[in-house]
């Protein structure tokens, strides 16, 4: 019995404390960080334990990490997400057994944990262990925490400050004109120049050939229509013929 | 004398080709202008939520003036033959009016196209994309077709966003304030979809996995079309006048060698 109890009592006061760091996912995701949820690495291959352990994923501010209690219980008010970051400064979230964190990775899957993704019950007071979206930019601080029927029984360590986006406000967005382009200054200019040309033009043929009746020798006539009728003005008689 | 008179005939010859051409042009032009009014892309409501469409102005515009020539250089090739005085110099004065318009509507189209940058559809997408609570008709009318427009955008050419995706998280939107970003990153046509037009894989999607979401933006896509129609009118229609500018000159050249 007391060979029994020893081992127990070693398990209780025995953390075992993984050095793990939890991070951001290595994946190329274009959603890896917005502004209410990160993704993270999954815990594989981190905890050497059996496969019915429940893993806890813990999400504190910076300011709580020193002071986190392990032994508190996970759903429990000092736990909710709902009061986080309000009253509470670490929730806990994101729990499965470790059966699904197996060691053996495929190769072509992308295991990741994504953070803040349950929207449905980030208002619910009845669940406590909510995923929900985080309430602001950050940062924040995460671990992993493996619970053995509510004793916690292995950790990993806290993972550097994880900040997440901030939206620029729209109206911040310059649109005055880029300038002007080369090409439109190019057509403008030769486009009003030959304007100005045409126009200057017509006011001198108008001025100076306007009434141009008698003109040089290089002005040609219209060609007309001419027809040509001979007149015999005088009645020529053949003198000759008629005298002899 | 002789002499001359082959010049002046080779000259009346230059004219009337001059005007074979300026009609030709006259048509083609009419043909280009009405097939961008036609607006094959379907892109004319963000154009028209810039309040600033001078682009389609200058299209309508060239229509009228593409006909305008071709009428006109009839006129001319009549008067050249004719030699008549009248006749040409209404061809003239007609002309110029007509040049006057073609200059106003290719500046128009190169000054506008300059207008139209990224950040330009940026701010637009953002402010009116999926907005819900608008103040009169005319602003709800243009929601509704910038809202439509991305959709099909988004859709039809697989991309998202104005620069990327990103946009949506770089910046607040109307879309923002309206759709969780946990849910919504972006919105949900950014996906690639099925063929029954529900996203392949929604989780893939909102994490951003690449091959389940579009990750290119649309500008490419809004600004080829643009860049086609505003060039397209500009540069035509300054061909064209370069060349109506020398037809003009030698017209007038003509005009003043004719004796009344």
């Amino acid at each position: 019995m007391f060979l029994l109890l020893l081992p127990l009592l070693a398990m209780a006061h025995g953390l075992d404390v993984r050095p793990y760091k939890p991070k951001l996912s290595t994946a190329s995701l274009g959603g890896l960080t917005t502004s209410s949820t990160f993704t993270l690495e999954q815990p594989r291959c981190v905890f050497n334990l059996q496969e019915d352990v429940v893993i806890w994923l813990v999400v504190a501010v910076p300011k709580a990490v020193p002071s986190f209690n392990n032994s508190v219980m996970p759903g429990s008010p000092k736990t909710a997400f709902q009061k986080f970051p309000t009253s509470v400064f670490a929730y806990m979230t994101l729990n499965t057994t470790l059966l699904n964190y197996p060691c053996h990775k495929p190769p072509r899957e992308i295991t990741v944990l994504r953070v803040g993704s349950e929207t449905s019950c980030a208002k619910d007071n009845t669940r406590p262990t909510c995923n929900g979206p985080l309430p602001g930019p950050g940062p924040y601080q995460v671990k992993f925490l493996a619970l053995n029927d509510s004793n916690p029984v292995a950790e990993t360590a806290w993972s550097d400050p994880i900040t997440l986006r901030t939206a620029r406000q729209l109206s911040s967005i310059p649109t005055t004109g880029s300038g002007r382009s080369a090409g439109m200054i190019a057509l403008t200019s030769i486009l009003s120049i030959l304007f100005a040309i045409l126009l200057a033009s017509l006011v001198a043929m108008l001025v100076f050939c306007g009434s141009n009746a008698y003109s040089g020798s290089s002005s040609f006539s219209k060609p007309e229509a001419v027809t040509v009728q001979r007149y015999n003005t005088h009645h020529v008689y053949n003198q000759p013929a008629a005298r002899l | 004398m002789a002499k001359s008179g082959d010049g002046i005939r080779i000259l009346q010859g230059l004219l009337v080709f001059g005007n074979v051409v300026i009609g030709m042009c006259g048509i083609a032009l009419t043909a280009e202008c009405i097939f961008f009014v036609s607006d094959p892309h379907g892109l004319y409501p963000l154009l028209e939520a810039t309040e600033n469409d001078d682009i389609y102005a200058a299209a309508w515009i060239g229509i009228f003036v593409g006909f305008a020539l071709f009428a006109l250089s009839i006129l001319g090739i009549v008067g050249v033959i004719k030699s008549n005085r009248t006749l040409l110099l209404v061809y003239i004065i007609l002309m110029l009016i007509t040049y006057a318009f073609e200059m106003a509507s290719c500046i128009t189209a190169a000054t506008q196209r300059d207008f139209l940058t990224p950040n330009l559809f940026l701010k637009q997408m953002l402010e009116r994309y999926n907005k819900s609570d608008v103040d009169n008709n005319n602003d709800k009318w243009m929601a509704e077709g910038v809202t439509k427009t991305w959709d099909e955008l988004m859709l039809q050419k697989h991309c998202c966003g104005v620069r990327g995706p990103s946009d949506w998280q770089e910046y607040t939107s109307t879309f923002r304030s309206s759709h969780k970003d946990a849910d919504f990153p972006w919105p949900h046509n950014c996906c690639v979809m099925d063929a029954q037009g529900s996203p392949v894989n929604l989780d893939g999607c909102k994490l951003g996995v690449p091959g389940y979401y579009n990750s290119n933006g649309c500008y490419d896509a809004i600004s080829g079309p643009m860049n086609t129609q505003a060039w397209g009118v500009a540069w035509f229609g300054f061909a064209i006048l370069c060349w109506t500018f020398f037809v003009l000159l030698g017209t007038m050249f003509y005009w003043s060698r004719i004796e009344y």
